[in-house]
């Protein structure tokens, strides 16, 4: 019995550690690519660990190139449309769970419709819309777009979430005279908190890596966000890959951060929110 | 008498203030795939600073992005009426879907002196339905450029290239070993894998369209399908080019070239800064010859690239101004110098930077007869890009079915030339 | 939390604080989001709509009715795109649930470590499909990728493989990286499913006498089904309109072996400027998620109330 358990166990950890190792290595290989000089990264047979490594790609790029003010924007639109979306998003998931028990089917559908069509197709009316606001080349203007494909899933995770906290306790506080504002913020929000972290992570994710919209909506160089930065290091004539992969590095790095730090809300408000549907 | 002098006074007033009114600087941006290229960019910039030095007034945006969505960008302004003042875009396809401005206005009140460093063909390729839509600013014409260590290691002779299409064959088996190849087959999906054919096509006598573009003739001319067999076969049945062909772009054919896994590519002058600054020890180890030919006096296929006003500009003239400026020979020579772009003025021969560059010479010698890219229909950048591509990987991947795959290509294409 | 109350509240038990003239302040919470979202999307999904009943030449645009839909409807590069766009989405779901499943089991039952995997595991979804795709590029490449470097030193391969420029292998590939791009969420939503099943099932299982299989049969399997309905119909909405990881790595190629419908639309949009086909096709693909979309909301009703075994 001993001599099986120890079998069963050791294949299951040879096969987390296969697993692992065909997740991580693109990841590992960015990194070591990043680090290389420039006259290695072709080198056949390609060397995996080398006495070359340096950060000279990430000075570059810092000092030469504007990725710190690429970044600063990205990290500006990617909290504005977290913060948007979290609004918009628990207000709705709060006035559907509370006023309209069985209608939220109807309204997740329609959630669902909004995020049918391609975005190829939403690019140029997109465009048009922003141009005759006056909101190219705007933060404003991303942070609509993203919160747009955010908002279906903030809404409906919100929704499982917000459907596990009890009505009886909104409906003590009224008896007790609060207004429905009050209840949701002071109430409602604090125990949702998971809930509203899982929600605020999801949605940084889309806004920090999206692409075509900023690549549309900006023409000024100092509003571009990082993936647009990124994307312009890919001439057709020179690619630079140890640059290109340090900037992916650089780009990459504070989502993993933050995903460390907060994963566990993360799990609890799938848990909470999504199983129970 | 107190009339007068008020009046006076009130006129001398807004005639001081006239220009502090039109103190408001004028806004162009510009927008080339280009400006994000590491070797041009510190033309532009001096371009950009010396202009504005000399029109207070005008300022440019530099608009960058990345080469492959340049074009997605401006379209998707251009339909908002938002696009930038001055791009260059393909020019037939952008001016049939009336995205930017006819030039003549301008480019007739031009002095003759100026406009005759342009020739008539050259102007050609830059007009549609008659009109002028661009100004030729710069090119690539394409040549042949060899290792010259892989050829003499080969036992070849540098100082006699191969001159048409079997002695090209016999070097192309020489060249190539283990883990090294005579050269790359393009058959990528962008539309460097349409150029190259091209050249290959012309180079037999053969055409892969009517003269007036009504009809492709990829297969119906017996030349062009030769030519595309020959071509193709380097890496279907001679095993003489590298493997992977349908994976292999400009980017792909000039990094081999410069690690030395290929000895030979069919490329334009930019290419050979590119494998230089990929790999430093290739300097003065490439040398240029025309293209093999089995016709005399083939031509061969020089892109143009010509600088263009959008419909949505607000201010043309001074659009024409920095066109004009940027076309000057200043800007034409360090073009040619530092990013190897082939200067499309015809007035450079006496400048001593182009003088003390053979390679130069020798491009502009090759270029002496060339066919200008792309080719003037409003549809090309779809079928280079699309229709054409995909018969050429199609062939790659099935050898034996060419005849029928370029039949189709050829019928799909006609079609469409004719939809517009 | 206790983990029932999740029906709804019945009508009449203490609810006239939800109902009656209060119903307009509910309306009042949810409109930002729907005018929001009307705004945002509706609008140009209407143009979208608009523009195909059009042959729009660039700035010019002429009504031509349903012609463009007969036109796409009967090219064959359409239905060779939709055939394409299926298999895709079929196989790379069916491989995200799978491996998402089979690693979440593997992850449930760890004593530790399991935090730190669940952050490793999610990596590849947290990297923007656009860089993931590139990096897997340069992996993949033929002369000097690695991936062709390890399967040569090991002796698997003698020559090198064109990983995307073979139709069957390029379809692989890309599907390779879908899969690692989109195992990860799968996995982390089936980790908290299997998390929130109550240990106590388990153990009457177990006490039964059920083995392994029959645990994961009896126990796990009602458990987790709900949610594995419904992450995999999410899964298959997204991975219909993907653009991102084929655009980058093959454009559609090799001679079309990969050219999903987003890819084909993206190509007719902007290489082919035919702005009203490409909206005629996206129209199309909408009706074919829209059909997916009707099956995940029959199977989502909330009369099915929470998975019970």
């Amino acid at each position: 019995m001993k001599a099986g358990n120890s079998l069963a166990r050791a294949l299951k950890w040879a096969a987390i550690a296969i697993c692992l190792v065909v997740t991580l290595f693109p990841f590992y290989w960015m990194v070591n690519t990043s680090l290389k000089p420039a006259s290695e990264i072709f080198l056949s047979p390609p060397t995996f660990i080398s006495s070359n490594w340096s950060l000279d790609a990430y000075t570059t790029l810092l000092t030469q190139k504007p990725l710190l003010r690429f970044f600063m924007n990205s990290l500006i639109v990617s909290a504005g449309t977290t913060l948007l979306s979290l609004v918009l998003a628990a207000l709705a998931a709060y006035g559907l769970t509370r006023f309209f028990p069985g209608g939220a089917t109807l309204f997740v559908m329609f959630l669902l419709f909004t995020k049918m069509l391609p975005e190829t197709l939403l690019v140029i009316p997109y465009f048009q819309l922003m141009s005759d606001l006056g909101l190219l080349n705007t933060y404003f203007a991303l942070v609509l777009a993203y919160s747009s494909f955010a908002l279906p899933f903030s809404v409906w995770m919100l929704i499982g979430f917000f459907r596990s906290i009890p009505r009886e306790i909104d409906e003590a506080a009224i008896v007790d005279g609060a207004s429905y504002l009050q209840i949701f913020g002071l109430i409602i929000l604090p125990l949702a908190r998971p809930g509203l972290v899982a929600v605020a992570l999801f949605t940084f994710l889309i806004a920090w890596n999206s692409y075509l919209w900023a690549l549309v909506l900006t023409t000024d160089s100092s509003m571009f966000v990082l993936s647009v930065g990124i994307a312009n290091m890919v001439g057709e004539y020179r690619v630079q890959w140890n640059e290109l992969m340090a900037a992916a590095v650089i780009a990459g790095l504070p989502v993993v951060v933050l995903y460390s730090m907060l994963e566990r809300h993360l799990v609890n408000a799938i848990t909470a929110g999504a199983v129970k549907g | 008498m107190r009339r007068r002098l008020i009046c006076a006074v009130f006129c001398a007033l807004a005639a001081a203030s006239g220009p502090l009114v039109a103190q408001q600087p004028i806004v162009l941006q510009w927008q080339t795939a280009n400006l994000t290229e590491s070797q041009y960019e510190p033309i532009w910039k001096q371009t950009i600073a010396e202009f504005e030095a000399a029109n207070p007034g005008i300022k440019i945006e530099p608009i960058l992005v990345a080469r492959k969505d340049h074009w997605t960008k401006f379209v998707a302004a251009a339909q908002a009426k938002k696009a930038p003042c001055i791009v260059t875009v393909d020019l037939t396809t952008a001016a049939y879907n009336g995205y930017l401005l006819p030039l003549d206005r301008f480019w007739d009140a031009e002095p003759a002196e100026m406009r005759k460093a342009w020739s008539e063909d050259m102007l050609k390729s830059a007009r549609w339905k008659g009109k002028l839509y661009g100004l030729p600013i710069w090119g690539g014409t394409y040549a042949e450029i060899y290792n010259r260590d892989a050829v003499t290691k080969a036992g070849l002779d540098p100082n006699k290239p191969p001159k048409n299409f079997d002695e090209y064959l016999a070097w192309a088996k020489k060249l190539t070993g283990t883990d090294h190849w005579a050269t790359a087959v393009l058959g990528g999906k962008t539309d460097t894998t349409t150029r190259v054919l091209l050249t290959w096509i012309w180079a037999n006598g053969g055409e892969a369209f009517n003269a007036d573009m009504t009809e492709a003739t990829f297969a119906k001319n017996s030349k062009s399908l030769e030519a595309i067999k020959f071509y193709l076969g380097l890496a279907t049945r001679q095993n003489v080019a590298a493997p992977a062909p349908t994976t292999t772009n400009y980017l792909e054919q000039t990094t081999m070239f410069a690690q030395g896994k290929i000895a030979n590519m069919r490329n334009a002058y930019w290419s050979m800064a590119k494998a230089e600054g990929d790999n430093p020890a290739m300097k003065g180890k490439m040398f240029v010859a025309p293209l093999p030919a089995n016709i005399p006096d083939p031509p061969t296929l020089a892109t143009v690239a010509a600088s263009s006003i959008s419909t949505s500009c607000a201010n043309p003239e001074a659009a024409w101004k920095f066109i004009k400026f940027d076309a000057g020979r200043k800007w034409a020579v360090q073009r040619a110098k530092i990013a190897n772009w082939m200067p499309l003025r015809n007035d450079l021969a006496d400048e001593p930077e182009i003088k003390s560059d053979p390679t130069l010479l020798q491009f502009i010698r090759i270029g002496q007869n060339a066919r200008s890219y792309p080719l003037p229909h409003p549809v090309w950048a779809e079928i280079a890009a699309n229709d054409i591509v995909d018969a050429v990987q199609k062939a790659l991947l099935q050898p034996d079915k060419t005849d029928d795959i370029f039949k189709d290509l050829d019928a799909r294409l006609t079609k469409k030339l004719r939809d517009i | 939390m206790t983990d029932g109350d999740v029906r709804p509240v019945q009508r009449g038990r203490g609810s006239s604080a939800w109902t009656g003239r209060r119903r307009w302040i509910g309306h009042a919470f949810v409109a930002p989001v729907f005018i929001f979202l009307c705004a945002v999307v509706v609008l140009p999904l209407a143009h979208a709509f608009w523009t195909s009943l059009h042959r729009v030449r660039g700035l010019s645009r002429s009504f031509v009715g349903l012609q463009n839909y007969e036109r796409v409807l009967g090219d064959e590069a359409f239905w060779h795109s939709l055939g394409v766009s299926l298999q895709f989405t079929a196989i790379s779901v069916a491989l995200h649930v799978l491996l998402g499943l089979g690693l979440a089991l593997l992850l449930n039952r760890l004593s530790f470590g399991r935090r730190a995997l669940r952050v490793l595991f999610l990596t590849p979804w947290m990297v923007a499909p656009a860089v993931g795709a590139t990096v897997w590029l340069w992996l993949l490449e033929p002369q000097f990728g690695v991936v062709n470097y390890l399967l040569r030193a090991a002796g698997v391969i003698r020559a090198p493989l064109a990983w995307l420029g073979e139709p069957a292998l390029a379809f692989a590939s890309v599907v390779v990286v879908d899969v690692w791009r989109g195992v990860p969420f799968v996995m982390l939503l089936l980790l908290a499913g299997l998390q929130t099943i109550p240990p106590e099932q388990y153990e009457a299982a177990a006490i039964d006498g059920a083995n392994r299989w029959q645990q994961f049969r009896y126990v796990t399997w009602p458990n987790l089904r709900y949610l594995l309905v419904v992450a995999s119909t999410l899964d298959v909405i997204n991975t219909i309109r993907h653009y991102d990881i084929i655009g980058v790595m093959t454009a559609g190629g090799p001679a079309g072996a990969t050219e999903v419908l987003p890819v084909l639309l993206y190509n007719t949009a902007f290489r082919g400027n035919r702005l009203g086909d490409a909206a005629t096709q996206g129209v199309l693909l909408l009706i074919v998620v829209l059909s997916f979309s009707a099956f995940y909301v029959r199977i989502t009703r909330p009369d099915r109330g929470s998975p019970a075994a």
